[in-house]
């Protein structure tokens, strides 16, 4: 097929159709459809390519939904693996890194759908974490989790927004909107809340001046069109709310879970949905290049493939580890700052909302790609 | 069988090739005519012969799906001396241009010279007989066969379209090859009609005398043209001038179809570069001493890749400005272009074989190497026929076709251990024999005080198939002397490739980088082996990886980001234009990047059932199977087929 049409519409920044999305899964060539990504990923960023400095918090993995490819998750408390951190436990983890003067600027945190715990838990988890650590940015909860605590405690999706972000809550991570169309829903993740319950936690949350990201999970049993379907939905709301900041699509990891039968995708597989969601989700500012599951060097090459972020330093990442993920856990900012560079983009620290922590010399500590330089070969015998 | 029916171009450019047939050789086989080559091109559309000797405009612009004899062409690197461009006045100035209908090549030459510089005369029809006398005040006129090698200094300016092709492209230009029908061709015609040229070729001095009698011509002048202007082989480098040829041609218009394919009946016995990845066999001729600078011009990267993508020669400063300045999704595009001009949009293939490290006694302590131990070492081994016998018939059992056999510099194995061995495996073992790297057979050589030629004849004898191309590591001395200052040096290395292929062997090539070395580094490796290449047409394939630091002796850190990895590779596919084939390296950059890598120029899967322990023991730890394999070709939107180390597809 001949992308011209597409091309067109791109450049002219008019949104592509359902169709249009489906024509650049099924027929166009892969490298095509990257440049032409890259073409949009240079357009709103150039070659800034964002990272932060954050680390995990993944307080229970008591769960009651039996997600098909969950491998982290308990269903009751006693079950062997399962655990909930005490207050004192997860707090510890901040102090760590404060006592030992890691910079770091976030904490992502997502947990189990736990039945026994009183809302109090997660309020006191935030505030106590403040507490150490004031201006730590808290990126906690995602959609399904609080859709649950509604349910469960009884107070509207608002009021329990409201008091979490009383204790602390700065943003929402976008996790558990997997995918949207019913028919896989249902047979992966029957327990979780609908996409329309989904997308209305994050309305209300922008409504309520809380910023957010969203995700989708690829890979598993889903077609091109489900996927297409499900970007689109995220456009419709960003199109009313503008309220999220970057789109994460989450390749589908087949060990120890219930679908382990399914290969995971290959590398072009997960380039060509980077590509064409930075061509389809033209009101979503960022796209991100999860590494914990991409891999690192899947993920470089995704920053030629649309994606402008990088994800963080991550530390303690447990979801995708249960899953198989034979990723290293973490990476040093040099080491993201190095993988940035040798891509031949411009690395730059931001925290969660994409404001720069630093960039150019205060970065500076990996040798440029583009002009390779000798290195001196320092031999030990 | 019936009798083909061949029709040949009637110039003396033409005799060496005809000579065997006009000898009786195949009689049984041909009936031959001469003739103009656009009464060649008719003939065949008209069915009236099988096989003619067309221009390549004319292969080009046949409605038919026309097959070429591989191997054979007619050809020149440079000036050719029968396709001339003459008048009073120089080029630029020429108003109009006189041609004679005798070779669509030439004029579309022609035309596309003119293109290039920026001018568009007229072009006037005369007659054959006429164009000798046509020029004359501003009018040019295009001269080609005898009359060129005739025309003295008659014009105070003369063009030699040959030269002028070369000096823009840095390639061949290729007038003519013998094109006809599918099927029509069997191998043994193939084999006639070679032998036929090789006689013509042995003979060209008798050509010359007699064509220059019967027309009173000079007998010298005859046979330098047919010695030195004039190359007949179809390689690797004059498929690439023919590509780069049509490509222009239909870029520019002048065809209107788009650029056709090369495509080429089967001789049965080797595999040509682009078919299946078949490799051209190389005819024993000169090359041309002629080196063309390509003009002195900056060019903008989106023009170097455009001709790199059709097929250009790349030259070494262009490759670098290229590494150094090209967008990744660009380069990756453009060899991904070279790559379907190669091989077509489908097959990706693969092959069964293990990898056996036969010793890990090694006295030459690389710096990289953490597999080694040295002489008298407690954990030295030399694997018993036992321990080989059940690793070999696992990989039967697997489908396996082949073993690659490497192993330390141990002095304790001399040639006859090898001999041994592989007479044993040939015995026992239904699998061919990849083995014994360069510095192997060096070590041996030297062990043995005998030349590389003796021990590679012994090991031929022995059950040798062929070389692969390990140990080239970056081939800059500087380099190697760093980081593995006992190992072959650069030039000893080629060396012995260079003596494999004159004894018929294939070997492949690879390049480990991340050494810390150069652009220039790299590119003069790859300058090196495509040197050679145009030599020998004996390499098969190219593989590079990045060093893999972990555990090693070399404090560097590791080189494993895919990027770098996959614009080399995109580098290495457009720089070696005379490789058939390159190898992506899953082993090392782990099946995603190695499957990205398909669309960065790569054809080839590599090995299905690897023990690499060199590489493993540098921390490499991914595994395929067969089936994964094909899940990871067909995913990147290929079909995945096996193969052999020849690059033969095996049965699907
Ligand atoms: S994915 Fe989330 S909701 Fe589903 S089982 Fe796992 S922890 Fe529970
Ligand atoms: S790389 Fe080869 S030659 Fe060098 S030490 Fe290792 S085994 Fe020996």
């Amino acid at each position: 097929m001949t992308l011209s049409p597409i091309r067109d519409k791109v450049r002219a920044g008019e949104p592509l159709t359902f169709e249009d999305g489906v024509a650049l899964y099924r027929h166009a060539n892969l490298l095509e459809v990257g440049a032409l990504a890259n073409d949009v990923r240079e357009r709103l960023h150039g070659d800034r390519t964002y990272f932060n400095r954050n680390f995990h918090i993944n307080a229970t993995n008591v769960c009651v939904a039996s997600c098909m490819f969950c491998s982290f998750a308990r269903l009751k408390e006693g079950d062997a693996g399962a655990y909930t951190m005490t207050h004192d436990q997860a707090w510890a983890k901040l102090q760590e890194r404060v006592d030992a003067g890691d910079p770091v600027t976030e904490i992502h945190i997502v947990n189990g759908l736990h039945d026994g715990l009183p809302f109090d838990y997660y309020t006191d988890l935030l505030a106590g974490l403040k507490r150490i650590k004031p201006d730590i940015h808290l990126k906690a909860f995602t959609a399904v989790e609080i859709f649950y605590y509604h349910q469960h405690y009884g107070l509207s999706v608002e009021e329990i927004l409201r008091r979490l972000r009383a204790a602390g809550l700065d943003s929402l991570p976008g996790g558990g909107a997997e995918i949207f169309a019913p028919r896989v829903r249902k047979k992966i993740c029957d327990d979780k809340c609908t996409a329309d319950q989904w997308l209305d936690v994050h309305r209300t949350a922008h409504r309520m001046g809380l910023r957010s990201n969203c995700t989708m999970l690829y890979g598993t049993i889903e077609t091109v069109e489900e996927r297409v379907d499900h970007m689109l939905r995220l456009r419709a709301l960003q199109e009313e709310t503008a309220g999220f900041q970057t789109f994460i699509p989450l390749a589908f990891h087949p060990d120890n879970n219930a679908l382990m039968k399914l290969p995971a995708p290959t590398g072009v597989e997960d380039l060509r949905t980077y590509a064409v969601a930075r061509l389809l989700l033209h009101n979503i500012p960022h796209l991100k290049a999860y590494w914990i599951m991409l891999g690192v060097k899947t993920a470089q090459t995704a920053l030629w493939f649309g994606a402008n972020d990088l994800d963080g330093t991550v530390q303690e990442e447990k979801i995708y580890h249960m899953a198989g993920a034979d990723t290293p856990q973490t990476l040093t900012s040099d080491e993201i700052v190095r993988v940035i560079t040798e891509a031949g983009r411009t690395p730059v620290e931001r925290d969660t909302l994409y404001n720069v922590v630093a960039e150019g010399e205060a970065l500076r500590s990996a040798k440029p790609f583009r002009r390779p330089v000798r290195r001196s070969l320092e031999i030990v015998s | 069988m019936n009798r083909l029916r061949l029709a040949a171009v009637s110039f003396l450019n033409a005799r060496p090739i005809t000579y065997g047939l006009e000898r009786g050789a195949g009689d049984e086989m041909f009936d031959l005519r001469f003739d103009l080559p656009a009464r060649c091109a008719e003939a065949l559309a008209s069915g009236a012969v099988d096989l003619a000797l067309l221009p390549l405009g004319s292969y080009a612009t046949s409605p038919e799906d026309l097959r070429i004899v591989p191997g054979i062409a007619v050809a020149s690197r440079g000036p050719v001396r029968t396709v001339l461009l003459a008048g009073d006045v120089p080029w630029q100035d020429m108003s109009s241009i006189a041609l004679d209908a005798a070779s669509r090549s030439s004029v579309m030459l022609l035309k596309l010279l003119n293109r290039e510089r920026e001018m568009s005369p007229s072009l006037v029809a005369v007659d054959h007989d006429e164009i000798g006398t046509a020029a004359s005040g501003t009018r040019g006129a295009l001269i080609i066969g005898d009359a060129g090698l005739r025309l003295g200094d008659r014009y105070p300016h003369i063009y030699d379209l040959g030269r002028e092709w070369t000096a823009l492209t840095g390639l061949p230009f290729v007038y003519a090859v013998w094109a006809g029908r599918p099927g029509m061709v069997t191998p043994e015609h193939v084999r006639v009609l070679r032998d036929s040229l090789r006689a013509g070729l042995d003979n060209r001095a008798e050509i010359a005398r007699g064509w220059a009698d019967e027309r009173g011509m000079d007998p010298a002048v005859c046979e330098s043209y047919l010695h030195n202007n004039i190359r007949y082989r179809l390689g690797a480098e004059e498929l690439s001038g023919a590509a780069a040829f049509l490509h222009r041609a239909h870029t520019a218009g002048l065809l209107t179809r788009p650029a056709a394919r090369l495509r080429f009946f089967d001789d049965g016995r080797l595999e040509h570069p682009t078919c299946n990845s078949k490799l051209a066999p190389a005819l024993p001729l000169p090359r041309s001493e002629l080196a063309f600078p390509r003009p002195n011009t900056t060019r903008s990267v989106d023009g170097l890749l455009a001709d790199a993508a059709a097929g250009l020669r790349l030259g070494f400063d262009d490759a670098i400005r290229l590494y150094n300045d090209a967008p990744t999704l660009d380069l990756g595009a453009a060899a991904d272009a070279r790559r379907r001009a190669l091989h077509g949009d489908s097959v990706v293939t693969y092959i069964i074989d293990r990898n056996v490290n036969y010793t890990n006694v090694c006295v030459t302590r690389c710096k990289f190497c953490n597999f080694y131990r040295p002489p008298g070492h407690a954990e030295g081994y030399t694997l018993s026929k036992e321990i080989l016998a059940a690793k070999l018939q696992e990989t039967v059992d697997l489908g396996g076709v082949q073993i690659l056999l490497q192993g330390g510099l141990n002095p304790d194995l001399p040639l006859a251990f090898y001999e041994d061995l592989f007479r044993w495996m040939k015995a026992n073992f239904p699998l061919a024999i990849h083995g014994l790297s360069p510095e192997e057979i060096r070590f041996i050589a030297e062990k043995e005080n005998m030349s590389l030629r003796g021990v590679l004849e012994r090991l031929v004898a022995a059950g040798l198939d062929s070389v692969p191309g390990g140990g080239a590591e970056v081939l800059d001395d500087d380099v190697r002397r760093a980081i593995s200052p006992l190992k072959c040096s650069t030039d000893t290395w080629l060396e012995v490739m260079r003596q494999a292929h004159a004894l018929g062997l294939r070997t492949t090539a690879t390049m480990v980088f991340g050494f810390g070395e150069t652009p220039a580094q790299v590119f003069g490796h790859l300058e090196h082996l495509r040197a050679l290449q145009d030599e020998t047409a004996g390499f098969t394939a190219f593989i590079c990886w990045p060093f893999q630091a972990e555990g090693t002796r070399l404090k560097l850190k590791d080189d494993t980001t895919a990027m770098r990895y996959l614009r080399l590779f995109a580098l290495s596919r457009l720089y070696l234009d005379n490789f058939p084939n390159l190898q992506v390296s899953w082993p090392t950059m782990g099946p995603d990047v190695g499957q990205v890598a398909l669309r960065f120029g790569g054809n080839d899967f590599g090995s299905a059932m690897i023990e690499e322990n060199v590489v493993s023991q540098a921390g490499a730890v991914f595994k395929l199977s067969a089936g994964d394999i094909e899940r990871y070709v067909r995913t990147a939107g290929f079909e995945p087929r096996r193969r052999n180390m020849r690059y033969e597809l095996l049965p699907a």
